[in-house]
């Protein structure tokens, strides 16, 4: 099966920034714009976080979202400030194919897994993961990576696809931003935890990177941001690079 | 003449995306909310983002079971992914549920020793090439699903998923169905939908 290569773009509306360790942004671009340069580039799938949307307690702004799915003929996950079945609702019929969800799913109401997986299909909901690495144990943080919540990556994450959510998207707090490799240790653990597809983010800064946490923690995905939003690789690139080693990626 | 519907039930839809890619395609499209919008298109579209047992009970409660299944017998249609489940006679999504029962077969959790939905670009092994297919041998298109169709005689293609063999597109006369996203599949879904509009 073909190790997807997906791009993340983190949004601070009405621009994508990049957090270092979830804080200090930088802008990088426009959401449009970088979502079509990385769907020309052949990224398998774009996922779109609001990041302060929850943070911000504010709504989320479907304007931007919308520009960016007009451009896209691949999938397109969104997530932030996710609240209600309507914010679900809303953003599949302005393109989004999956729902990424987190802090109101953790701090408050974790029903509403169970309640998007039963009207939308397990496959549309996407459990975003902010794990804290505290040395012998994981800890789901929410709000970008701000908000304690207590409980453990590692239980959360079996509970998640008890309750219907057909993916998960594992971002570590520690590793975010640096570009100095994933957290293979939580990757693998998470990996083989869950019988649905995780994706891994946090921490590709060079292509020996991303076949090491393939490699070890065998995900379905490899989410990447800073890498190629500093230009210092095409999606192309990184593709080409796990093909001539021996790990199977899309065209 | 290329006008093709796309059926708009409850909240599951995701009637944008391939509204944008049949466009794309050169279709002019009409999104279908009541069953009058039928009598306005040349062909069907059924997408599928949604639960088999939300997506018959929206059709039933949006009062456009009886006209869908009509309007299918008649005019060249298309279902996508739960779309495409949904022309079958049963599916087992969150209980036992009744399909628009089109196709033989039932539509059951996808059977295989692998991660669970089976999510990303696949190719596809064409097994009776037909016009919607044409031009398509190897393409890789994308797919998202946990449930596959069981059939053994509408059968177009197949795909393979960690050592599995499932349906992946089926014909029956005019009605067509693919498991896989067209709109989410580059260039290779534009290209099916171009097939489909010259049907």
């Amino acid at each position: 099966m073909n190790t997807r290569i997906i791009v993340k773009l983190d949004a601070k509306p009405p621009y994508i920034v990049k957090p270092v360790h979830f804080e200090g942004l930088r802008k990088m671009g426009v959401p449009q714009e970088l979502g079509e340069k990385y769907y020309e580039q052949g990224a398998d799938e774009i996922m779109y976080i609001d990041i302060v949307s929850s943070l911000y307690q504010r709504d989320i702004i479907f304007e931007e979202i919308e520009k960016v799915a007009s451009k896209l003929f691949i999938p397109f996950g969104v997530g932030g400030g996710v609240k209600t079945i309507e914010d679900f609702s809303k953003l599949f019929h302005i393109g989004a194919d999956k729902v990424i969800i987190n802090t109101h799913a953790v701090q408050e109401n974790p029903d509403i897994i169970n309640q998007a997986a039963e009207i939308f299909g397990r496959q549309a909901v996407v459990v975003n993961i902010e794990a804290k690495d505290w040395g012998n144990w994981w800890e789901c943080y929410t709000d970008c990576g701000r908000i304690r919540s207590g409980k453990s990556v590692l239980e959360w994450v079996k509970e998640v696809e008890e309750r219907g959510a057909g993916e998960i998207l594992l971002q570590s707090v520690d590793k975010d931003g640096r570009q100095r490799g994933f957290d293979l240790e939580l990757s693998k653990k998470v990996v083989e935890s869950v019988s649905i597809p995780v994706v891994i983010a946090s921490g590709a800064g060079k292509l020996e990177d991303i076949k090491e946490v393939i490699e070890y923690a065998k995900p379905s995905g490899i989410a990447i941001a800073s890498l190629l939003h500093y230009d210092k690789l095409t999606v192309k690139e990184i593709k080409d690079y796990l093909r001539n080693n021996g790990i199977e990626v899309s065209k | 003449m290329n006008s093709v519907g796309v059926i708009n039930y409850g909240v599951a839809g995701n009637t944008h995306s391939i509204k944008k890619a049949l466009e794309k395609a050169g279709a002019k499209v009409i999104i279908i909310n009541k069953k009058e919008h039928f009598d306005l298109v040349d062909k069907i579209v059924i997408p599928g983002v949604g639960s088999f047992k939300d997506a018959m009970l929206e059709l039933k409660n949006d009062d456009l079971l009886v006209p869908l299944k009509k309007a299918i017998l008649l005019k060249p249609t298309l279902g996508i992914c739960l779309g495409m489940q949904i022309l079958a006679t049963l599916g087992f999504e969150y209980g036992k549920h009744d399909g628009l029962n089109i196709i033989d077969g039932e539509v059951k959790p996808i059977q295989v020793n692998a991660k669970v939905p089976h999510v990303g670009f696949n190719v596809i092994e064409v097994t009776h090439s037909n016009k919607l297919l044409k031009g398509i041998s190897s393409e890789e298109f994308y797919f998202m699903h946990s449930y596959e169709l069981i059939n053994y005689t509408n059968i177009t293609s197949l795909t393979e998923y960690a050592g599995h063999k499932f349906v992946s597109s089926i014909q029956k006369n005019n009605i067509y169905g693919v498991q896989f996203h067209p709109e989410k599949s580059r260039d290779a879904g534009i290209k099916l939908f171009k097939n489909f509009l010259e049907l």
